[in-house]
């Protein structure tokens, strides 16, 4: 959706992380629907994230106070105290702790006035999970790492700054969106990485537009850096995206 | 209803008080031409009067002469009265002993038209002049007529015509009410015509032969306007059942499949692949939603574009390179000037997206398809021409409709062309197709930003 990339503008929220993985991330989730609330603890806590999860604005915002988390992922209509509510009074209370919301209202409105209170992203429902978790990953990735200027998995090497890859040795040509998708790949390898996030982050694609294109910017990447190698580095999960891993 | 807004009653005010007032103008007409005629009818008799008198003044020889003759001459005269003045005294009176008094004497002068004065209570005419006798002493002549039968029919006259007015007037009240009722008979009926219509009959008409022709107009666009809502009323059932029908077609293949595999014990990798394929549904489903609520939107004009400087041929560009992706075989150009509009970025991408898509998906392989961006007419002007048979025209017209699909294998949703059609009406342009020899174009034009240099 729109917001990663002007997001990325927005002001970097310093994160005292260091690690690459996401254990023992601690992230709050605030959601009032019982089954969606559930799903996403489960599928954070399986991601490797420590997930908890309360149902209203009030139990979020006396959560929020009182631990620290490293992010918290917010339901705009709460029970008690909306998402709104919460995010002012804990920024009031000088908690910079990055915020995501979800809503299920897509008004251009609500959008500004979740960046206005200072949320760091927005998820419209329904979304992909997958989704979910790579916006989770930026907002977390933010100002902590410094850009790699040498990117590899297996023998597959990228140089960002000479803009040249290669693979066993071999100088691999790629066009300009190509060694911008196997970037992306490398920077998030093992994560899984929807179509639309990709369209978003090598195409500025902020749409939900035709994902096909996708499919085949992958096949083609596919027939420059894994056909004629082994092992192969880029998968397709179905129904999910792709994910770039040794295997 | 408020008798303030009846039309009758505002018919019949407006009647009685048009009535009363030309009655009125009548009225004061025929009052002053009435008053003047008698004037003019009661100067005539003094005149003569005076002639009368000058003549037998000439002829006498004495006072005592003229006395006489002048007695004689006036016998039979009523509501006259004459005196004559010498030079030493009041040589005579008439009727005997009425003299006019000084006061009234010395008020009118010689020479003059008959001046109206009030002596004594009465009102008279009084008219003056000087002339010579037989025995060679001027005198003074003066003649009154009284006027009170003048006065006394002028009055009656006035009553008489302020009572008939009034009755004039209420006539007209009653007989306007009665008239305007029976005029507005014609609208009353197309009130219970309009009453008697409800979604289900839609295609009642009025007849337009019945009814006067200053209601022809009014039934006429009555009778446009019901078949404008006849016909979106079925488009937009059209669109529920269509919606209904998108909708169940992947809740019901959704359910079946669930339901054929919990109904016996299967490997893990039957599951998967169940929801797999669940997922995979789910998406499709919520693509159409989303894409309903934005046209849904779109239709409560709720679609407010953020408004920003939109290079388009950056745009256009960008849009280029990534569906170019799909276009392998099609030679994809795009070509045009720097050109700005105000709009909604995003928006924007999408609704040309969307047809860049359309196009790529039309035109067969080896085909050619152009993005044109120009100015015509101070409006931005995009134009996508892609070769391919071209669209029969009764598909043209739908082709913006939701849910259309030209060919059955599309697997989009449908809406797209919708949604885009909404976007560029959404910015104030307009989008239009038409269909070429073996080739299709579609145009887009927005409103350009008319300072764009100025503003840097």
């Amino acid at each position: 959706m729109a917001l990663t990339a002007k997001l990325q503008l927005c002001n970097l929220r310093t994160k005292r992380s260091r690690l690459g993985q996401n254990m023992g991330m601690k992230i709050l989730i605030v959601e009032d629907e019982t089954k969606t609330g559930d799903y996403l603890k489960q599928g954070l806590s399986e991601a490797g994230f420590s997930a908890e999860l309360v149902r209203n604005g009030i139990d979020g915002l006396h959560a929020g106070l009182a631990a620290d988390y490293d992010l918290i992922i917010l339901d705009v209509n709460l029970p008690g105290i909306d998402g709104w509510q919460v995010i002012k009074t804990l920024r009031a209370a000088g908690r910079e702790l990055p915020v995501l919301f979800l809503t299920a209202r897509d008004q251009v409105e609500d959008r500004v006035k979740g960046l206005e209170l200072g949320a760091d992203d927005y998820l419209v429902k329904p979304f992909a999970f997958s989704e979910l978790l790579a916006r989770i990953r930026t907002v977390l990735r933010r100002g902590r790492s410094k850009d790699e200027e040498r990117l590899a998995l297996a023998d597959l090497e990228l140089d960002v700054i000479k803009r040249r890859a290669t693979r066993a040795g071999q100088r691999i040509d790629l066009t300009a969106k190509e060694f911008a998708l196997l970037e992306l790949f490398l920077r998030r390898q093992g994560e899984v990485l929807s179509r639309s996030f990709i369209a978003s982050q090598v195409w500025d694609m902020n749409f939900d537009s035709d994902t096909n294109v996708i499919e085949v910017a992958i096949r083609r990447l596919r027939g420059k850096v894994d056909d004629d190698f082994s092992p192969k580095l880029i998968h397709t999960l179905r129904g999910m995206g792709y994910v770039m891993e040794i295997r | 209803m408020s008798w303030k807004h009846s039309i009758t009653v505002r018919l019949s005010l407006a009647f009685a008080l048009l009535t009363t007032l030309v009655f009125t103008a009548l009225g004061i007409y025929l009052g002053r031409s009435a008053d003047h005629h008698m004037t003019e009818l009661d100067a005539h008799e003094l005149m003569g009067k005076l002639v009368l008198v000058r003549h037998i003044s000439q002829q006498a020889g004495t006072p005592e002469a003229l006395a006489a003759r002048l007695s004689d001459a006036l016998v039979g005269e009523h509501g006259i009265t004459l005196t004559v003045d010498g030079e030493s005294g009041p040589l005579f009176n008439w009727p005997q002993g009425s003299a006019l008094n000084e006061l009234a004497k010395a008020a009118v002068r010689v020479g003059e038209s008959p001046v109206r004065l009030n002596v004594d209570g009465k009102d008279f005419r009084i008219v003056a002049s000087e002339m010579q006798t037989g025995w060679g002493e001027p005198v003074r002549v003066l003649v009154a007529r009284d006027i009170r039968h003048h006065t006394d029919f002028l009055d009656q006259f006035q009553r008489d015509f302020w009572l008939a007015l009034l009755a004039a007037s209420l006539l007209t009240v009653i007989l306007g009410i009665v008239i305007t009722r029976h005029g507005m008979h014609p609208i009353r009926h197309i009130a219970q015509t309009a009453g008697r219509i409800s979604a289900g009959q839609l295609g009642e008409r009025m007849s337009e032969d019945k009814v006067p022709p200053e209601l022809a107009e009014m039934t006429g666009a009555f009778n446009a306007m019901l078949g404008r809502l006849e016909e979106s009323f079925a488009r937009l059932s059209d669109f529920s059942a269509d919606l209904a029908h998108e909708l169940r077609t992947p809740i019901h293949a959704l359910r079946m499949q669930t339901e054929v595999s919990l109904s016996k014990s299967r490997s893990n990798d039957e599951y998967r692949e169940l929801l797999l394929s669940n997922l995979e549904e789910y998406e499709r489903l919520s693509t159409i939603i989303a894409d309903m609520l934005f046209l849904a939107k779109a239709d409560h004009g709720l679609l407010i574009p953020h408004r920003e400087n939109v290079e388009l041929m950056p745009l256009c560009e960008r849009l280029v390179e990534y569906y170019g992706l799909l276009a392998e075989h099609i030679d994809l150009k795009l070509l045009g000037s720097k050109l700005r509009v105000q709009g909604d970025r995003l928006m924007l991408e999408r609704a040309i997206g969307n047809l860049l898509a359309n196009a790529i998906h039309h035109t067969p392989e080896n085909g050619s398809i152009r993005v044109q961006v120009s100015e015509e007419d101070k409006r931005a002007v995009i134009t996508l021409t892609n070769s391919g048979p071209p669209i029969p025209p009764e598909a043209i017209e739908r082709i913006f409709d939701r849910f259309v699909r030209l060919d059955h294998e599309s697997e989009g949703s449908g809406l797209g062309l919708a949604i885009t059609r909404s976007i560029i009406q959404a910015h104030g342009g307009d989008i239009s197709v038409r269909g070429l020899l073996q080739a299709t174009e579609f145009s887009i034009a927005l409103p350009c930003q008319e300072s764009a240099e100025n503003r840097g």
